[in-house]
């Protein structure tokens, strides 16, 4: 049986990976990609906290984070064509308008 | 088995990701991200999670990645050109930074190891990731923040029209009755010659009034 401490490495791996590409990135859709694989990187870990102790409610909780995201893609990429009508660019580096 | 199993999917699914993050295509960013969240359908399936497996493809990988997907080719996205490293100082702080938490994340993955964590899983009751079994928590236990879930869906189905709506379809020279806005368009465009400046007003009353329509007679909504 696999060790549950591969399943965190793993996902501290993938996680770390996300945050690395929301940092480089400067594509608005690269990352808002990035951010979905941070929330798979949580997802691994709850199911795997969830198999490995016999309680069902790590699944339920990934079930609802999936709606999360669900709900974040759609508002999120909302964001992103509205941005990009305004600035014809989806680089984050043009939209600093706020900072002054 | 299992292990060579979890080795091979683990290997794509961290090959996956840094090619996620090194491509400067936004394409090939969503191809690569789709890959990741196949092998970690596989993953899931080694967890004896074939529920989570399932919507994880349908969910993931179906949906939002075709939405993404969907926005990439809609926008035309071009790729991404390299820029000059902006706070190039903070380059040795931040490889030192990491190695750092890499040396922390080591210590407590060692740690838990050593915790008997693994020792927790006993044999049968195998049916935690069951349809069946998630199922009967989300509709009895969970129901509440099932219901909650739905309402966030429907305020992101909101929110996601309202921004993706053409923002100007209201021109300056429109006269905006709360209301009944299809007054105001028909009655405002005639004159061209006629100055730019909006007219407010609260009611339609006001709005004939200051169009000179007050006498005209016409079909009002409450008749």
């Amino acid at each position: 049986m696999i060790p549950l401490s591969w399943y965190l490495a793993l996902s501290a791996v993938l996680f770390t990976i996300g945050v690395a590409g929301v940092v480089i990135k400067r594509n608005a859709i690269a990352m808002f990609m990035c951010i979905e694989l941070m929330l798979n990187a949580v997802n691994l870990t709850l199911v795997a906290f969830s198999t490995y102790f016999h309680d069902v409610t790590g699944q339920l909780f990934v079930f609802i984070v999936m709606t999360v995201a669900a709900a974040e893609a759609a508002v999120g990429l909302g964001i992103i064509i509205t941005v990009f009508r305004n600035r014809e660019s989806l680089d984050v580096d043009d939209a600093s308008v706020l900072r002054n | 088995m299992t292990t060579l199993l979890f080795i091979v999917l683990a290997a794509l699914a961290v090959g996956s990701a840094v090619s996620l993050v090194v491509q400067r295509n936004p394409l090939y960013c969503a191809i690569s991200l789709i890959f990741v969240f196949m092998s970690l359908a596989g993953l899931y399936l080694t967890l004896a999670a074939p529920f989570i497996a399932a919507i994880q493809i349908i969910v993931y990988a179906g949906a939002i990645m075709v939405l993404v997907v969907f926005v990439i080719m809609l926008l035309n996205v071009e790729e991404e050109e390299r820029k000059p490293l902006r706070l190039r100082a903070l380059v040795p702080l931040a490889i030192v930074g990491a190695g750092l938490l890499f040396a922390e994340a080591a210590f407590i993955l060692y740690w838990v190891n050593e915790s008997g964590a693994d020792r927790a899983r006993s044999v049968g009751a195998a049916d935690t990731g069951l349809t069946k079994t998630i199922g009967a928590g989300l509709f009895t236990t969970y129901l509440l923040p099932f219901e909650i879930t739905s309402l966030l869906i429907l305020m992101a189905i909101v929110g996601a029209m309202t921004l993706a709506r053409r923002a100007s379809a209201i021109r300056p020279t429109d006269l905006v009755v709360p209301g009944s806005s299809v007054l105001a368009r028909q009655t405002l465009t005639p004159e061209p010659d006629s100055d730019a400046t909006p007219v407010y007003s609260r009611t339609t009353d006001e709005a004939e009034h200051a169009l000179g329509l007050a006498g005209v007679p016409h079909r009002r909504e409450e008749d």
